[in-house]
């Protein structure tokens, strides 16, 4: 049952994570997803100091508003400081997350947090962090109903928003001159990013969220051309993740998070060489044979 | 030399717009007249890009405005349509050449709503009209240069607007697509549409175009081609650079006629 649990609780964080970062990989954000995922800390942080506990709609909202903030100020920087994206990124989430990393050890004895958890998230103890009614019906893990709602968000906002999302990643000057609001949706999908990472990251860590925010994804891209097919095969893609990298774990006896990163990169490895459309193995074959028929008719058409 | 037009579609106040305190278009005031099919000609550099993003409200000017159908842009929308340059995205986008045409269909569709059967006859017929409908399916990334910029003109058909701006759309396309183009482009002005065209290339504008704007940060001359092809309004445009003066020369000696030879 535990087994269970815990890859049920790895593909909700995945799917969830993959979804949004099909936008982001396509709108050249995927950098700003790794900042957003970090950069969120402080304002965790904070959220546990005013409330106290850990899985309050005030935490969600908290860290959906220092996401905000933080897209801000990386584009504040880059705009007026004139410094390069990836600069502004790097200064940025840097500085936010280790600011989060001094409240976490100054406020140690108040905050349910530590760098560990942070950084490598508890999978594995997903499954003893039941909620209870209380009544004492067992409705099982937490994580799921958090996972799941967010989950659940994120569906509803792609499938309601789908069309003005879609233009403005293929073409934002376009959008917007069809009445799209470009800030609008960019700090949408923005606040949803920082909530979906918050949601996870206690219980990935940040560093899978970044994986699975960005690995599948990517390996979708390379084996679909078809945009609403990339938004499944990466999910389906972050379900086997979570579920080989589950096993993997436990062949090896190692970290979870880190297994499931591993298979994340495993699957996008063998895409880069075996995709169909765009692995390098196929894409040799057809030069070759392009290269015959090209010797065949070149006689009769120049 | 700037002519009024008698009966516009577009009329621009006192634009000025601003970039890192450069001006970039200074003290634009013209009309376009309905139904044209107009160019709008100046050297590298010379804001003509600038000024349809601005007139879409892309870029905020720093002072001055225009009314198009005699309202603000933001009332009359639906019936302009913007094709931005090819290069402006990123063609390995996972999307089918259909998926591009179809969002000249959102706006009208409703934003929020499912996309109708209707609309996607109204896409598929765009596509025929710029001869793509075999393409439908075809990946975006696997397009020419001139296929890639009849996927963005069908995407602007799609929309049934009045009031269209192109950007530099002959840049970079064959000599078929181009005449292609332009043919469909007279199409449009002949049922009434209003057509704004980026041109950089001085010979073809002489007989593609109807209204010229001939622009370098000012606005040097707007009016009948016939009036503006000058020497002197030329040389003002483009500052007696050499090579262009001939060219120019050789032009006007032609008075008119093609200077390139048609097929």
């Amino acid at each position: 049952m535990n087994a269970f649990w815990i890859i049920t609780t790895g593909s909700l964080v995945a799917i969830t994570c993959s979804l949004l970062g099909c936008y982001l990989i396509l709108r050249k954000m995927a950098m700003i997803g790794d900042a957003i995922s970090h950069a969120v800390l402080p304002g965790i942080v904070i959220a546990f100091l005013y409330t106290g506990q850990r899985d309050s709609m005030v935490m969600l909202f908290a860290a959906a508003l220092t996401g905000v903030f933080t897209t801000l100020l990386i584009e504040l920087i880059h705009k007026k400081g004139k410094l390069q994206t990836d600069a502004s990124i790097g200064v940025t989430f840097t500085l936010l997350f280790a600011i989060g990393i001094i409240m976490i050890s100054v406020f140690a004895g108040q905050v349910d947090l530590d760098q560990d958890c942070v950084l490598y998230g508890e999978i594995a103890y997903v499954p003893f962090d039941v909620w209870l009614l209380d009544s004492g019906i067992n409705l099982g893990p937490r994580a799921i109903w958090v996972l799941g709602g967010v989950l659940l968000i994120i569906i509803a906002f792609i499938s309601l928003g789908y069309k003005p999302l879609y233009a403005t990643t293929f073409d934002p000057g376009f959008a917007f001159t069809i009445g799209i609001s470009i800030p609008l949706w960019h700090y949408l999908l923005m606040s949803l990013v920082s909530i979906t990472t918050v949601a996870s990251f206690e219980i990935v860590g940040a560093i899978l969220v970044i994986a699975f925010l960005v690995v599948p994804p990517a390996t979708a891209y390379l084996l679909t051309d078809d945009f609403k097919k990339m938004l499944m095969i990466s999910s389906g893609i972050g379900i086997l993740t979570a579920g080989s990298g589950y096993y993997l774990a436990v062949a090896l006896n190692g970290s979870i998070a880190g297994a499931m990163a591993v298979m994340a990169g495993i699957f996008f490895t063998l895409a880069f060489f075996f995709s169909p459309s765009h692995g390098l193995l196929f894409k040799k074959l057809r030069k070759k044979r392009a290269l015959l028929q090209g010797h065949e008719e070149g006689a009769t058409t120049i | 030399m700037i002519k009024e037009a008698k009966n516009p579609v577009l009329e621009i106040h006192d634009l000025t717009v601003t970039y890192h305190k450069k001006p970039v278009l200074w003290d634009i005031d013209l009309t376009i007249p309905a139904g044209s099919l107009t160019g709008i000609i100046g050297p590298n550099g010379a804001g003509k890009s600038t000024l349809i993003k601005t007139i879409m409200g892309l870029i905020k000017p720093s002072s001055g405005y225009s009314k198009i159908f005699d309202k603000p842009l933001d009332e009359v929308r639906k019936r302009v349509s913007y094709v931005p340059q090819r290069g402006s995205v990123d063609w390995d986008f996972p999307a089918s050449v259909f998926d591009v045409v179809l969002m000249g269909r959102y706006s009208d569709a409703g934003m929020f709503k499912r996309i109708r059967k209707a609309d996607r006859e109204l896409a598929m017929d765009a596509l025929q009209k710029v001869g793509m409908e075999k393409f439908s399916k075809r990946q975006i990334s696997e397009l020419s240069g001139g296929q890639q910029q009849r996927v963005f003109l069908a995407r602007a058909l799609a929309q049934h607007a009045d009031l269209y701006f192109m950007d530099e759309p002959f840049a970079g396309v064959d000599a078929a697509t181009e005449n292609a183009i332009i043919d469909l482009l007279h199409e449009m002005t002949g049922k009434g549409k209003t057509v704004v065209v980026v041109h950089h290339d001085l010979q073809s504008a002489i007989k593609y175009f109807e209204w010229i704007l001939l622009l370098n940060t000012r606005l040097v001359a707007s009016g009948p081609v016939t009036e503006v092809f000058t020497s002197e309004l030329l040389q003002k445009t483009y500052g007696g650079k050499l090579t262009l003066l001939t060219e120019i020369g050789n032009l006007l000696q032609r008075e008119g006629l093609p200077a390139r030879e048609t097929k």
